[in-house]
């Protein structure tokens, strides 16, 4: 535990125990979603996961052609 | 017969003696202006107030169950953006904040199209000031657009009135078919307005150019009208589920890279009007509730974003993620609301986004829109990534950025101390909340899937955004500009045309001068005729008359026999 907040920082560690307590929350309870897709156990897990990674792999192929220089509208 | 003054109107009447006011005063006349339009909120449901011109009747004052939350919240945002623009001793932007607000909320309650014109561009009108507050280059320039683009959505909003009006005898503020011509015209005014996808340009670029206290009363008013407009007119109009899905997609990835963070908000604004734009698609009960539920909260946490990057921007003097960092030992308190903001809009249970957008999401599963959905969910996580952790982290954590400062006003704490409350307390009792919507329903957001999900889903997406900063693969935010759809009339269009014109230009030139060659060389050949022993030499001038003559007379013979023989 020291080891992981020395390693990981004190927010970072706390979230990430948030993030297993919400999954073994899911294992006590049943959890059923909007769609038949999300009864798929720790699919909003997997889903926010991903999803957030995805973006920024969107975000930052996307800064090759849509960044330009501050000044680029005064030019 | 105006039986009741029409919220809002005193308002904008009220605003004109705000220069005439010394501080103090002018910040008490403003709260009662506001009260004494909320009044009018009291009369009930009905039509209030109607005036007639030229036998036209105009409905300036009709209430409804949709026209109450938009008149609430919009009371509410103009309190609080008097109380976080007192510190503001100059009069001009008090002034353009109240008529500003007034002309939203008379608008919210016009019975007719031709009313709403009127308030629709009223609010173009006094908004603009907001953004010229500023006083910078960038600022009159972008200011020029605004006004253009918001005075071209009038005249859309302007004919399709006229259009409806020429075909059914009525120029009536109700549902439209948007298969008919008029219909298509008041679609589009209100897309506008409403930033759709290539028509937002404008508030990604107006928005941050505005002052400190300008954005937060920007953010609230113009594109929540428009979707008060939409839920008036298009509920249930399918194009409005596609057009929404895509606005709540596209500004996730522009909001990742912009480095500056009041410009990262207005991406999340649009992703947010994405959300509304759906529910309102999608048309029934639950979804419109849903949609109103969203405008109410969002005008909240929304503004409590931009206030606290507001605040920053007034100690600091920028707003760019690059070359801000560790204000939080500066700044607890904006730094505490800005998050609790964030909190909201990212819809973590127990704050008013989720109450608000679990509404939303419902609706959707229950009518089957299974891919829509999913394109909200995630959504749900860019959310959290742009506005949930960027706008808070980069501001008051990340590094060290080694700016000395001070926490922001007092009157500016107690606007977003307010308006944190309001966020809290309407996650904490939503019934209270539901009770003001359009429709009433039974709706229990509370449930153990609904919580359980929603925290897997925002809990994880911070973690991978931890993950990617903790082992340094996010890369550093760089002062730049991220081109938008403003793009397209700010260098595509100046540069198709530019050369164009150019082009036009030379060949103009290139014809003047052919012109002045041919004039030349016709002169230089009568010339040439006129010296001795030519056809028009002086000395034998005079036969030739006499030939010319002959010959002009034998012209006219010709002409008189072929006429008349």
């Amino acid at each position: 535990m020291k080891y992981l907040i020395e390693k990981f920082g004190k927010i970072n560690t706390s979230v990430l125990f948030l993030c297993i307590i919400f999954l073994i929350l899911e294992l006590i309870g049943h959890r059923h979603g909007e769609t038949s897709i999300e009864d798929i156990l720790f699919f909003p897990a997997f889903f926010g996961y991903l999803s957030c990674i995805i973006i920024f792999k969107i975000g930052v192929s996307l800064r090759s052609f849509l960044m330009k220089d501050e000044d680029y509208y005064d030019k | 017969m105006i039986s009741s003054f029409p919220p809002g109107l005193i308002m904008m009447i009220g605003a004109l003696l705000i220069p005439f006011l010394p501080h103090i005063i002018r910040q008490i006349y403003m709260m009662v202006l506001i009260l004494i339009s909320a009044y009018a909120l009291t009369l009930g449901f009905g039509i209030h107030s109607k005036i007639d011109v030229m036998d036209f009747e105009f409905i300036i004052f009709q209430s409804d169950t949709l026209t109450l939350p938009f008149a609430i919240i919009f009371h509410i945002a103009a309190i609080l953006n008097v109380i976080y623009g007192a510190h503001e001793k100059h009069w001009n932007q008090h002034v353009a904040i109240m008529s500003y607000s007034g002309a939203a909320i008379a608008a919210v309650h016009a019975g007719d199209l031709f009313t709403l014109f009127i308030w629709w561009e009223a609010t173009a009108f006094t908004s603009v000031f907001l953004i010229l507050a500023s006083k910078t280059k960038r600022s009159y320039k972008s200011a020029f657009r605004y006004i253009l683009i918001q005075v071209g959505s009038g005249m859309f909003l302007l004919a399709g009135a006229i259009l409806l009006m020429s075909e059914t005898g009525n120029a009536e503020f109700r549902n439209f078919d948007i298969n008919s011509l008029y219909g298509q015209l008041i679609f589009i005014a209100f897309g506008i307005k409403a930033a759709f996808p290539l028509l937002n340009g404008w508030l990604q670029d107006s928005y941050p150019e505005a002052s400190e206290i300008g954005t937060v009363a920007l953010s609230t008013f113009t594109t929540k009208l428009a979707i008060f407009c939409f839920a008036k007119s298009f509920a249930g109009t399918e194009i409005l589920i596609i057009i929404g899905a895509i606005m709540t997609f596209y500004p996730i990835f522009f909001a990742v890279i912009e480095n500056d963070l009041r410009r990262v908000l207005t991406y999340s604004l649009n992703n947010q009007l994405g959300f509304m734009i759906v529910a309102i698609g999608i048309g029934t009960e639950l979804a419109i509730n849903g949609a109103v539920a969203h405008a109410f909260a969002h005008i909240l946490y929304k503004g409590l974003l931009f206030m606290g990057m507001g605040a920053v921007l007034y100690r600091v003097g920028t707003c760019k993620a690059s070359e801000l960092g560790g204000l939080f030992k500066f700044m607890p308190i904006t730094a505490i609301c800005t998050i609790i903001g964030a909190i909201s809009i990212s819809a973590f249970p127990l704050f008013s986004g989720f109450v608000a957008k679990s509404l939303i999401m419902s609706a959707l599963g229950k009518e089957g829109l299974v891919f829509v959905y999913f394109m909200l969910l995630f959504a749900s996580a860019g959310v959290l990534h742009h506005s949930g952790i960027k706008i808070p982290f980069f501001a008051f954590f990340a590094h060290e950025s080694g700016i000395k400062t001070k926490e922001a006003p007092l009157n500016m704490i107690i606007a977003m101390i307010i308006a944190s409350t309001l966020c809290i307390l309407i996650g904490v009792f939503p019934s209270y909340f539901y009770e003001i919507l359009p429709y009433q329903i039974q709706y229990q957001p509370y449930d153990f899937s609904h919580v359980v999900g929603q925290l897997q889903l925002l809990t994880f997406a911070a973690f991978a955004f931890i993950c990617l900063w903790h082992f340094k693969i996010y890369p550093p935010e760089l002062n730049s500009t991220v081109l938008n759809s403003d793009w397209i009339y700010r260098k595509m269009i100046p540069g198709i045309l530019l050369p164009l014109l150019n082009l036009i230009n030379d060949i103009n030139k290139k014809i003047e001068q052919l012109v002045e060659f041919i004039f030349m060389y016709i002169r230089k050949f009568l010339a040439n005729t006129m010296i001795k022993n030519k056809v028009f030499d002086r000395e034998v001038g005079q036969d030739t008359l006499i030939v010319v003559q002959l010959f002009i007379i034998l012209l006219i013979f010709i002409f008189v026999w072929k006429i008349y023989l």
